[in-house]
């Protein structure tokens, strides 16, 4: 049996590996700092528990990028013959559950406090001897949830699809959700001190439905991904070109008469096997070997191409 | 999309400043502050020594002392009631009362229902708080203020 390949991203891609892997360091660090920040000027109150129980989701994708970065490359064994990479599909999941969780936690928060028509309470904090209004200050670290936040995401996205990183994505629409819901809350805290008891959360529900679509959309892909289904594009839910490139390259070949082939997304990879029937079968082995050699060579994100010889097509396979 | 977004971002500053810039900020939904202003504050009160005495003319003790300063500093007459705590709060969360003093602490399970000022004063480990309608942010910056600046001369009386 030929042993899978222990898997790094080619020469050309670790420089962004390794910035990702920076930018998620600094990520979990920000995330942290905000939360601390949130507990000292809130203290116990019950938005301080909101928001803190936000920032510990929101945590999530970037811990999980960085456990799967350490497992993930890990050469086959006797007990893993596939390799570790489906960790990152599980990193993946975890993320997307995060995100999905986050647009429903502020759905019922925010619905709750419309329904019972809770009137949020600010008062003053005394801050070496001047009274400020509670609400500025809120106002001031939503400011710093705002900014980084966006930045961040924004710096990450062009590294996933490089990467082919579905749960840097998933980060990258978490930091906007967390810069979202900051720039809500800060509309949100203006509006009470214009006597709209109502204003936070609205702000929140509008904000929540774009998390909950985006949180949807990628728990849907990464059950999906767990379930083999055929690559997706990281930004959107599309085919990966990629197979009709494989496609294309089987059709070329003379000496193939028939084929179809199914592939699988393991992470950052693929794997696939495809099914020939020869025309003739002269030299039939090395024909096999060579094809899908060029058929692993089309991408680095093909780790594994099997060809399998048969007298006629199974009915059974997808692609043709 | 995000272009759009990050352009809106950059006209917050502007509308926090004509914010800042109307009157009374922040303001209450129910216009509690303007109504007590000049007018009359209910004021509910049950008997907690020596933060709250019953007399014969009406309540004495730190805390109905505090709340008579803190009444004419807003120029407003006091409609005392005496009730058991647990009926006061029920009515001041119906906004029946504006205010109740019990010599009631930071801890008491009620904070859920209604709101309590910052500690105006800490005696041991007991904070000591009043109550007031849930988000009337006006009376309550208000309230707070007063008795903050009250801080220095309370913790010197309170000290035993």
């Amino acid at each position: 049996m030929k042993p899978i390949d222990r898997f790094e991203y080619p020469e050309e891609l670790q420089p962004d590996y390794a910035k990702a892997k920076k930018l998620e360091w600094i990520t979990v660090a920000y995330l942290l700092s905000t939360a601390l920040l949130v507990y000292l000027t809130m203290g116990n109150s019950q938005a301080m528990k909101t928001a803190w129980f936000e920032d510990m989701l929101s945590l999530t994708p970037a811990v999980s990028f960085l456990i799967a970065s350490r497992v993930f490359h890990k050469a086959p064994n006797k007990n893993f013959p596939y390799g570790y990479h489906r960790v990152v599909s599980i990193a993946y999941l975890c993320s997307a559950v995060a995100l999905f969780s986050v647009g429903a936690f502020l759905i019922f928060d925010s619905a709750t406090t419309l329904v019972k028509q809770e009137h949020a309470t600010i008062g003053i904090k005394v801050i070496f001897g001047h009274e400020v209004w509670l609400g500025y200050l809120m106002m001031a670290v939503m400011l710093y949830g705002t900014f980084p936040a966006l930045i961040l995401g924004r710096m990450k996205l062009p590294l996933a699809i490089k990467l082919h990183e579905k749960n840097l994505y998933t980060d990258a629409a978490m930091n906007k959700a967390d810069w979202m819901t900051a720039a809500a809350a800060i509309l949100g805290i203006a509006g009470i001190g214009l006597g709209w008891w109502w204003a936070d959360a609205v702000a929140a529900l509008l904000i929540s439905l774009d998390i909950i679509k985006d949180g949807y959309t990628n728990l849907k892909q990464a059950v999906f991904d767990l379930m083999s289904e055929s690559p997706k594009k990281v930004e959107n839910q599309q085919d990966d070109p990629l197979l009709q490139q494989v496609n294309e390259l089987l059709k070329k070949q003379e000496w193939i008469k028939e084929f179809a082939f199914r592939m699988r997304e393991e992470g950052h990879i693929y794997l696939g096997e495809g099914f020939v029937v020869p025309a003739s079968e002269q030299e039939l082995v090395s024909r096999i070997e060579q094809v899908s050699q060029e058929v692993e060579n089309l991408s680095w994100r093909i780790q594994e191409f099997v060809l399998m010889p048969v007298q006629e097509i199974p009915m059974t396979t997808a692609e043709k | 999309m995000m272009p759009s977004h990050i352009k809106q971002l950059f006209f917050l500053p502007v509308f926090l400043l004509l914010l800042s810039g109307c009157g009374q900020f922040p303001k209450d939904p129910e216009k509690t502050l303007e109504q007590v202003t000049n007018g009359t504050l209910h004021v509910g009160y049950s008997e907690n020594p020596p933060w709250v005495v019953k007399g014969p003319g009406g309540p004495t003790g730190s805390e109905p002392d505090l709340v008579k300063a803190f009444a004419k500093s807003i120029n407003a007459t006091i409609q005392w009631q005496n009730d058991t705590e647990q009926n006061l709060l029920e009515n001041l969360e119906k906004n029946k009362l504006h205010l109740v003093i019990a010599g009631i602490t930071e801890d008491s399970p009620w904070r859920n229902k209604i709101a309590f000022t910052r500690p105006y004063a800490q005696v041991g480990k007991k904070k000591h708080v009043f109550c007031v309608i849930k988000g009337e942010n006006a009376f309550l910056v208000k309230l707070e203020k007063f008795l903050h600046q009250q801080q220095s001369t309370l913790e010197t009386r309170l000290k035993p």
